[in-house]
């Protein structure tokens, strides 16, 4: 991935349109999403109200956090798991290969989880000579592919099925058909021999629930009930931003995350993970260990971006994101791609990670408008962009343009003046009544578009003959 | 009686400079529907651009000279919806620093309304006589449509015009690839935006494209210009002017 | 390594130099909850037929196979009907006292290989029992409640009822009665408050699954298929006459 940044956004932006086949799957899967989207909350009128009331609890949770984080621990303990605090994404890290370390595993089967993306672990699990396999069936395409996800809930929908087929023929020893049955069937039949080998599972969460110590994964597959039912250990990665108060609370969440993903009323399973296994009970972890991690969020309780917090991982504005719908999640370039994955970059990496994607962003608010809790992403955008170092970035052409706008907006007199100037400066490059081909700056515009013409009479020229009726 | 209702235009910056024939189209129409017409002069722009462009302190001061101008008007009318959404839901905010002229910016956002709003709203007026005539699709503007809520009144206002023959438009409420200075910072992800909104324009088969919004229509008709398209962008005020545009 | 107290304080820290975004609470929730999740209970054995035809609507909806007897004497049959279609020669079911009626002695005349959950949890039954889930290609199981406004099956894992059965064979087929339903989500979320407010000891098992139609994905060029890692089928069968829990 850090090969990637060095290429600046425009560029990696450029090259994702001029990709024919991501083009088209984007605005395939796009649209799907959309569509289930849309159809699900029309059947639903109780939607609106719940996710009106889904933000106040996230608001709510924020406000005691302390309290919620220290009764989910407490809970957690006392059914039985191990509860751990992480500062940042390296000892995240490292809790999870100490205990690989000490408990000698050598296999972990990974059910999907972003916030294990977001602290690179695969590749220090790697480093230590623990395997990681990775389960969800779009991410163990990616894995295969050594490629991050491209989208925050379904990570593989830059790939053909040939390109699948491909993968999956090469990697596994085989000549499978670019049938999505068949490679489903092949990932099936070779990810449960993993499951049922592996020495640990490794999870996110969805939620955890403060008042009992459970843990709520929310899939389709089935992977996330293998990972934590299977092995002998069970980790689980999580933001410490993902606690909830209450089972009451939880009911509110699954109402409408579904929905909002996938347009599903449910995913297919629902999994309350309280603790290891319990006496008595014949299958499931011998331990449990929860990892609360911080790596940037806790900072944001008081920070600008304290609303990304909320955001439960439905990829539901990335869907309606007019600019992830034409470059995909790669282009952008870090873990968490789209409207929210450009405050969550922020929020992890610091403001200045986001220089650029920060204007990846026409502020249409067409994300805001699908946000189950309700963010506000177009106006922490805006504030992302004050609060950078905007000087440096564009070039001096483009610079003095925007100094020569400011002052315009400021005084009426340089208005004037600079209408006066752009319609002498203009006349050069007037075909027909429009502007082709401008120079500089203005060169951008018109590569693709044509340009009205500064008019010969301004509205506030004209309105002196206007003004009587 | 709407003779008795006083309108003061706020043109935009956009308008006064690329499209001084909006605001004559929307004189033309609020006279006709019986309303006092008038123009404070010495307007510039509503500082939007300046505002998602990060600069907030320039834009205050903007935002203070705009308020103090149109302190007087009785109803601000505005042709574009992101400018009415500024100054509606932005002003407050930015001026919050200073109570006196955060309580004014609170006031100027109560009398300002997009034109469509307005007719329909101020006016209580859904059908306005005008000779236009042609098939028309309508784009949502995104600041119009999600920052005001508003997607009826200008599609009423157009289905009730006799000559006027309204096909919806696929994906109309999906951004046009404008988002001001977006539009140069990011032109090829903009007319990527723009292609697929054009491609949708020119399904329907509508002669004319219709939005509320100067940045929408320059992006969109710059894009119909450079691919010599037949379909003719137009302001909904426009529209509702008829006669020879 | 962070300390709990280093953390929390780094939380409290940042907490104090804000009031939050705007006035906010969590759910409101039950004062009493197991009287209230009782008056549920109550409410839902008068309302169960209703509760039975959404939850098959919905059940369909996501693919569920419905089926319906009038006693255990009728199910059987439905179910060696079921493994024949599937061409299924061994079952793994839950334990009989955690469904109510023994799974060996209805399957096995028919001639059927049956793996109930073992009585005990030492390493051998462990082992034992997660092969024969991994080989059948069938697993029965009963269920806590069955959720109507979604088409769900909610099972706690526990003592004679192991997670794998729901989960590692081809078909899961659940067998539930009218005092199982549950009409909506907001009811689930009253009656585990109730279940959890004396610390949660009612469920005896580490984990609770909601179950709403077989395993799917749609990773691959977002086409829709079914039985990724868990089930490609799930069959649900109402029995009239089956007794619910306690």
């Amino acid at each position: 991935m850090s090969e990637l940044l060095r290429t600046p956004f425009p560029e990696r932006a450029g090259a994702a349109l001029k990709d024919a086949f991501l083009q088209q799957a984007l605005t395939i899967a796009t649209t799907k999403f959309i569509d289930m989207r849309r159809a699900a909350f029309e059947g639903f009128p109780q939607g609106d109200a719940l996710r009106d009331r889904a933000r106040g609890i996230k608001e709510a949770t924020l406000q005691r956090l302390d309290h919620y984080l220290g009764q989910l621990a407490d809970n957690v303990e006392r059914l039985g798991g191990h509860v751990h605090w992480a500062g940042g994404a390296e000892e995240a890290r490292e809790i999870v290969l100490r205990l690989c370390r000490d408990r000698g595993v050598k296999m972990a089967v990974k059910s999907k989880s972003m916030a294990t993306e977001e602290i690179d672990l695969n590749e220090a699990l790697e480093a230590a000579g623990v395997t990681p396999i990775e389960t969800d069936l779009g991410e163990y395409i990616i894995q295969l592919a050594h490629e991050k996800p491209s989208h925050i809930i379904a990570p593989a929908i830059h790939k053909t099925k040939g390109q699948v087929a491909e993968l999956f023929s090469r990697a596994l020893d085989g000549n499978f058909a670019a049938d999505p049955e068949v490679l489903t069937a092949v990932a099936r039949k070779v990810l449960r021999q993993k499951f049922l080998q592996a020495d640990m599972g490794i999870t996110g969460a969805n939620f955890a629930v403060a008042d009992t110590g459970t843990l709520v994964l929310v899939t389709n597959e089935g992977n996330g009930r293998m990972v934590t039912s299977l092995p002998r250990i069970h980790v689980a990665v999580m933001g410490m931003e993902k606690v909830i108060p209450s089972m009451t609370d939880l009911m509110v969440f699954l109402a409408i995350l579904a929905r909002s993903a996938t347009g599903q009323k449910l995913s297919s399973y629902t999994t309350l993970v309280r603790g290891p296994r319990r006496l008595g009970e014949l299958e499931g972890p011998e331990e449990l260990h929860l990892i609360l991690m911080d790596n940037g969020r806790v900072r944001q309780v008081a920070g600008p971006l304290r609303e990304a917090l909320y955001c439960l991982r439905c990829g539901a504005c990335l869907n309606v994101c007019p600019v992830y719908r034409q470059i995909g999640g790669h282009a952008y370039g870090y873990t968490y791609p789209g409207p929210i994955g450009i405050l969550l970059t922020a929020m992890l990496k610091g403001d200045r990670s986001v220089k650029e994607l920060a204007h990846a962003s026409s502020l249409c608010g067409a994300c805001k408008d699908v946000c189950p809790v309700r963010i506000d992403i177009p106006r922490m955008l805006v504030e992302l962009r004050e609060g950078l170092d905007r000087g440096r970035i564009a070039p001096w052409s483009e610079r003095m343009v925007f100094r020569a706008a400011r002052r315009g907006m400021q005084s009426p007199a340089l208005f004037r003046l600079g209408a006066r100037l752009g319609r002498v400066l203009q006349r050069p490059f007037l075909r027909a009544g429009r502007l082709r081909r401008l120079p500089f700056f203005f060169g951008k515009w018109t590569a693709t578009r044509d340009l009205p013409p500064v008019a010969a009479r301004t509205f506030s020229e004209r309105w002196r003959e206007l003004e009587k009726p | 009686m709407a003779s008795d209702v006083k309108a003061s235009i706020m043109i935009t910056c956009l308008g006064d400079l690329f499209f001084p024939e909006v605001g004559v189209a929307m004189v033309t129409v609020l006279r006709r529907l019986g309303v006092a017409v008038d123009f404070p002069g010495g307007q510039t722009c509503c500082g939007m651009p300046l505002y998602n462009s990060g600069y907030h302190e320039e834009a205050a001061r903007v935002a203070e000279r705009t308020v103090r101008l149109f302190a007087a008007a009785e109803h601000v009318v505005v042709p574009s919806g992101s400018c009415a959404w500024m100054v509606k839901t932005e002003y407050p905010g930015l001026l919050k620093k200073d109570p006196a002229l955060k309580a004014a910016a609170e006031s100027l956002a109560a009398r300002t309304r997009e034109l469509s709003q307005f007719i329909v709203e101020v006016l209580g007026v859904t059908r306005v006589e005008s000779d236009f005539s042609g098939s028309v699709t309508y784009h949502d503007s995104c600041h119009l449509l999600r920052g005001l809520g508003e997607s009826r009144a200008p599609r009423t206002l157009l289905r009730n015009i006799a000559g006027v023959k309204l096909l919806e438009l696929p994906g109309a409420d999906e951004c046009c690839g404008f988002g001001g200075s977006f539009s140069v910072r990011l032109p090829e992800v903009s007319t990527a935006i723009l292609d697929k909104k054009l491609g949708n324009v020119e399904e329907t088969g509508a002669e004319c494209l219709a939005a509320c919004d100067a940045g929408c229509l320059m992006q969109m008709g710059g894009g119909l210009s450079r691919r010599a398209s037949r379909v003719r962008p137009l302001h909904l005020a426009q529209i509702l002017a008829g006669g020879r545009p | 390594m962070t300390t709990r107290a280093e953390f929390l304080g780094r939380v409290r820290a940042e907490m104090a130099k804000t009031d939050g975004l705007f006035p906010a609470a969590p759910s409101p929730r039950p004062g009493n909850p197991r009287e209230a999740a009782e008056t549920v209970r109550r409410q839902l054995a008068e309302r169960w037929p209703q509760a039975l035809d959404r939850f098959r609507v919905e059940f369909e909806r996501v693919a569920g196979v419905f089926h319906r007897v009038p006693s255990l004497v009728e199910l059987p049959a439905l179910l060696a009907r079921v493994a024949a279609e599937k061409g299924a020669r061994e079952v793994v079911g839950w334990e009989a006292r955690a469904m109510g009626w023994n799974l060996s002695a209805a399957l096995t005349p028919y001639g059927l290989t049956v793996h109930p959950a073992p009585a005990g949890d030492g390493d051998e039954d462990r082992r034992r029992h997660r092969e024969d889930a991994a080989r059948a290609p069938l697993g029965v199981t009963g269920v806590d409640w069955a959720l109507a406004e979604t088409g769900t099956l909610i099972l706690a894992s526990g003592p004679g009822r192991p997670r794998s059965t729901s989960l590692l064979p081809d078909t899961h087929v659940a067998v539930f009665g009218p005092a199982h339903l549950v009409e909506s989500l907001e009811q689930v979320g009253l009656l585990l408050e109730a279940l959890h407010a004396d610390g949660g000891e009612a469920i005896r098992g580490g984990m609770i699954n909601f179950i709403t139609g077989p395993s799917r994905t749609a990773d691959i060029e977002l086409t829709l298929t079914r039985g990724v890692h868990g089930p490609k089928e799930v069959h649900a069968v109402f029995v009239d006459a089956l007794d619910g829990p306690a």
